[in-house]
């Protein structure tokens, strides 16, 4: 949830990213120190035909695969469109301005400061993690889905 | 005199753009070539080859009722035969596809017969008898009225028209029945409703961005035209939407 002492900001890049270039930006950003969570926004890729007449049949999609960050594995289940990031202070998002600006050469990239995180476990939060959950992770991932969260670990 | 439509209001190369679409007069630039085959691959109705099912009879081998309506509308193809009602449903992306939503409804009531559109923000969809709906789902997606990678042929989950582009330049497509190829050729590996093709059907290359702006219909002040540059087409909308307006009260012009 959002901690009102750490300033969040969010990467919208003007086109959604291939797995493999959202892979290099997020190894890009685990590197970086101060950036306390994360978080990939994006369109849905489900793994079977939401609906219509072919409901429930198979649905390939080459950019709903694994990626590698740092020493974990992330399934991606969606089209990376946004990252939002929780940093430690000011002085972080300016490193993560100038990264991104090397990074994003191909197309443009907006970097925007506010609140995009969680404020307050909702009513599905409390009805999945209970009374006691861990305030950190509530918000990180869709609480109607089992995964939970994915945890770095960098070598600072 | 006789009376010429207009089609639409605007000076900017966008009004120029629909009224050429919606004018049946004009010949549309035919872009790139689809086989009957693959037009019936991607539209999943029925397997290429097969004979059109039918809901009824052919009308030469009914009775018909004795109307004169009958008598001035000739049927088309595919009603004389009988065929079903099947659909196409097409999604264009805001930037910059070359038709949209209630453009192509416009322009598919004034150059085909026998359809029934049904037109919604991101999406539009037109149902007609089979025989004829692969005649103009061939129109449709031959000529300039359609994009590789900014149009998606959609019967079902439709989501991406406003979203941004991915990275090669398509527009998002959950099922992703449209691939962009090594060769640069758009191949589409499932037909409408997200079945996959036994084989990938091409349909050509996307157009650049360049030929995208001059054939575009939609306005859209980032990447192409913006509405507020051409004062026309807004002197146009503020009088509609005035006469509008004031019609409880029964407008008089002056």
């Amino acid at each position: 949830m959002t901690n009102a002492e750490f300033p969040q900001v969010r990467i919208v890049p003007i086109r959604m990213l291939k797995p493999a270039t959202a892979e290099r930006l997020l190894n890009m950003l685990a590197g970086t120190a101060g950036i306390r969570r994360m978080m990939i926004h994006g369109p849905g890729l489900p793994k079977t035909v939401p609906y219509g007449p072919a409901r429930g049949s198979p649905n390939p999609h080459s950019d709903r695969k694994a990626i590698r960050v740092a020493d974990a594995e992330i399934a991606l289940r969606v089209q990376v469109g946004t990252v939002i990031l929780e940093v430690e202070d000011a002085s972080v998002i300016e490193e993560i301005r100038s990264l991104c600006d090397d990074f994003f050469v191909e197309f443009p990239y907006l970097l925007q400061e506010g609140k995009f995180m969680k404020t307050s476990p909702t009513l599905v939060d409390y009805a999945k993690y209970g009374p006691d959950a861990d305030t950190s992770l509530v918000g990180l991932t869709d609480p109607r889905n089992r995964e939970s969260p994915v945890i770095l670990r960098t070598e600072q | 005199m006789a009376y010429k439509p207009q089609y639409g209001p605007g000076t900017s190369v966008v009004a120029e753009n629909r009224r050429k679409q919606m004018n049946p007069g004009q010949k549309l630039e035919k872009v790139r070539s689809v086989t009957d085959e693959d037009i019936v691959l991607i539209l999943g109705h029925r397997a290429p080859g097969s004979a059109y099912p039918t809901a009824h009879p052919p009308l030469a081998e009914q009775q018909e009722p004795n109307c004169p309506m009958r008598k001035l509308v000739k049927p088309t193809d595919g009603a004389k035969a009988g065929d079903r009602v099947r659909y196409i449903q097409f999604a264009d992306s805001m930037f910059n596809a070359p038709s949209q939503p209630y453009q192509r409804t416009y322009t598919e009531m004034y150059r085909f017969r026998g359809i029934d559109p049904g037109t919604l923000s991101g999406r539009q969809i037109v149902e007609c008898r089979e025989r004829d709906l692969e005649k103009y789902a061939k129109d449709l997606i031959e000529t300039e009225m359609f994009d590789p990678a900014l149009v998606g042929i959609r019967g079902a989950t439709v989501h991406g028209h406003s979203l941004r582009l991915a990275e090669d330049g398509m527009m998002f497509d959950m099922l992703q029945r449209n691939v962009l190829g090594e060769d640069g050729i758009v191949k589409y590996v499932k037909n409408q409703i997200g079945e996959p093709l036994d084989r990938a059907v091409a349909v050509g290359k996307p157009m650049d961005e360049k030929w995208l702006k001059a054939h575009t219909t939609i306005f859209h002040s980032l990447v192409g035209t913006a509405y507020r540059d051409d004062t026309e087409y807004i002197e146009y909308i503020q009088r509609i939407h005035s006469l509008r307006t004031k019609y409880g009260f029964m407008p008089k012009e002056e």
